[in-house]
């Protein structure tokens, strides 16, 4: 269904964009506030030296 | 207000949809809801059948229905199944159905992803079933008989099943970020013109903070089991000693979700309350503003007090000291809220409908397990009653009056705005005795067996813990059979009954009371204006 008032272009636009930043701050934490890469970084360095 | 004229087309998708389709294609918020809700109640006695069986075996001591790998099984799975499957979807199901009712919005802010966040839920319920069965089944592995931390050594040297396990918690954490991000879009771009945020119903307030916690901790325990998944099947070390890596890296990764998940099951169940109470005290919400703020304190300290889950792995005086002072001080925001409720009643035209007597449970039996919550929290106490039975007590004193009977409280509020039929207050009453008196029996004397010694997460015990074993247990079977009233009411009120008017409480205040009881498939098509 549409509803004329509140599905304009601009508020699903900001609809979209809000998710999108909302679904970024989800990915840096999960990125971040673990050593997952470092350890990932830390592995593949040591086979590279071998 | 705004006039809108509807083409033909979009006049004939204001019905509902027949069939299967109406519900697996839905972008409807109200029958997403109801998806949610069933979803959950269906967790409920999946979960509630694992209890029974877990206080079964522990009528008597010795082993009597299950190995003990089983039962550890069965441990895991029930907290999973309960958290994830029941508390979690109900709170999310009465977030669908309620909050564009709230903020006056005809719908989520994304529909489709709406759909998407609910049916990821059946797929991760299926593969942690799937966990528990694939061990009976021949080179299915070993149970899962880690609990439901699952921490390393332990579950890195767990069968297949854990396999299926880490999945399902990958799923339900796609299903809980999208959902959080849709409920939170919702609230900042969709409500009501004139509806500030401080003009919000205080159940959206709390699903916004609820939101946000789940956007900042969920990822970390996806990362903690990816790590695990890569521990268990590429050669990493992240929690293996032996190379180099931390089993007590994973502690705090999965208690960095882990503690502030107990205000994800709480704090909707709060916003329940913060209806409830004024609804049927016939009075204003006591301190809207220092709620919001009491709730914005308890979420921000709690994400930062986690490792008092961990006082015994040996961390140093400074560390364990600031966890402890951390934890306490969250009773100073969480008291603040039981004041407003206590404050709301006072010299209120209180009546006790259903609703209403589970809100007062709450705020009874909640403190009382918020009052052991800080015995816990005090570091040389916590080394006695650590791994006891005591913490099965307590966070279920927390957890079941704090967020079950919260959504209990919940779904009898609105069950006649959804259905269009009044529920039996007399069977509700009922349903209401038979719970709390059988939670009580249930888990009071575990208080008592925890303070003497008895081990939490064993399939057998020591004769002297016998008879608040026998109590324990006889309260289960009460306590979990009366639930089999809560689906009959909820059927019953669903077929028939009296007629529920719009407002179907007397000093019930909100945007969701203007609209009929049950609602049309698609409501506030027009903005409502808030003053």
């Amino acid at each position: 269904m549409r509803i004329p008032e509140y599905q304009t272009p601009e508020l699903r636009r900001k609809n979209v964009r809000l998710a999108w930043i909302l679904g970024g701050l989800a990915l840096f934490f999960l990125v971040t506030s673990f050593p997952f890469w470092t350890g990932i970084f830390r592995i593949v360095g040591n086979q590279a030296m071998q | 207000m705004s006039t809108t004229t509807l083409t033909h087309d979009e006049a004939h998708h204001h019905e509902a949809p027949k069939g299967w389709r109406r519900w697996l294609f839905s972008t409807n918020h109200k029958d997403i809801g109801t998806l949610y809700l069933l979803f959950a109640l269906i967790m409920l006695f999946v979960g509630g059948a694992s209890a029974m069986l877990i206080r079964m075996e522990l009528f008597q001591p010795g082993i009597q229905l299950l190995d003990p790998d089983l039962y550890n099984n069965l441990v895991t799975n029930h907290a999973l199944i309960m958290i994830f499957g029941a508390v979690m979807p109900a709170a999310a199901g009465l977030a669908n159905w309620m909050i564009p009712m709230m903020i006056g919005a005809p719908d989520m802010a994304l529909p489709r992803m709406n759909n998407l966040s609910f049916w990821i839920l059946p797929a991760a319920a299926t593969m942690l079933l799937l966990s528990f069965v694939v061990p009976f089944f021949p080179g299915g592995g070993t149970q899962i008989n880690t609990g439901w931390t699952i921490y390393p050594p332990l579950s890195v040297q767990v069968g297949m099943s854990m396999d299926f396990l880490i999945f399902a918690i990958h799923l339900l954490g796609i299903s809980s970020v999208l959902a959080s991000i849709n409920i939170i879009v919702t609230l900042l771009n969709m409500r009501a013109p004139g509806m500030k945020m401080l003009k919000m119903p205080m159940f959206c307030w709390t699903w916004l903070v609820t939101a946000f916690l789940l956007i900042l901790v969920v990822p970390v325990l996806a990362g903690g089991v990816t790590m695990l998944l890569f521990d268990r099947h590429f050669g990493t070390s992240f929690f293996d000693a032996a190379g180099g890596g931390d089993p007590v890296l994973f502690q705090h990764l999965f208690w960095f979700f882990g503690h502030p998940e107990v205000y994800i099951l709480l704090l909707p169940s709060i916003g329940v309350l913060s209806h409830v109470i004024p609804a049927f005290s016939r009075k204003p919400l006591f301190g809207y503003n220092s709620m919001v703020g009491a709730m914005i304190a308890v979420a921000t300290i709690g994400m930062v007090v986690w490792a008092h889950h961990q006082y015994t792995i040996g961390m140093s005086l400074g560390a364990v000291t600031y966890f402890m002072i951390g934890t306490i001080l969250i009773s100073i925001p969480v008291g603040l809220m039981i004041f407003n409720f206590i404050a709301t009643m006072w010299r209120g035209a209180m009546t006790f409908e259903t609703p209403m007597l589970f809100a007062v449970g709450i705020v009874l039996m909640f403190t009382f397990g918020g009052l052991s919550g800080v015995m816990l929290a005090v570091v040389p106490a916590d080394m006695q009653y650590h791994d006891s039975m005591f913490v099965v007590a307590h966070f279920h004193y927390v957890l079941m009056p704090g967020a079950v009977f919260g959504l209990f409280a919940g779904v009898f509020y609105w069950l006649p705005k959804w259905t269009g039929h009044m529920y039996d207050e007399k069977l509700g009453k009922l349903f209401f005795w038979t719970n709390v008196i059988g939670f009580n029996i249930t888990f009071f004397p575990q208080h008592f067996l925890g303070l003497a010694g008895m081990p939490r997460r064993i399939v057998d015990y020591n004769v002297m813990f016998t008879e608040f074993n026998v109590i324990s247990s006889v309260g289960a079977m009460i306590f979990g059979l009366s639930h089999l009233l809560l689906l009959y009411i909820v059927i019953k009120t669903i077929r028939g009954g009296k007629k529920a008017e719009s407002r179907a409480w007397e000093g019930a205040k909100g945007l969701e009371w203007e609209l009929d009881s049950p609602p049309a498939f698609h409501t506030w098509t027009v903005a409502p204006q808030i003053k």
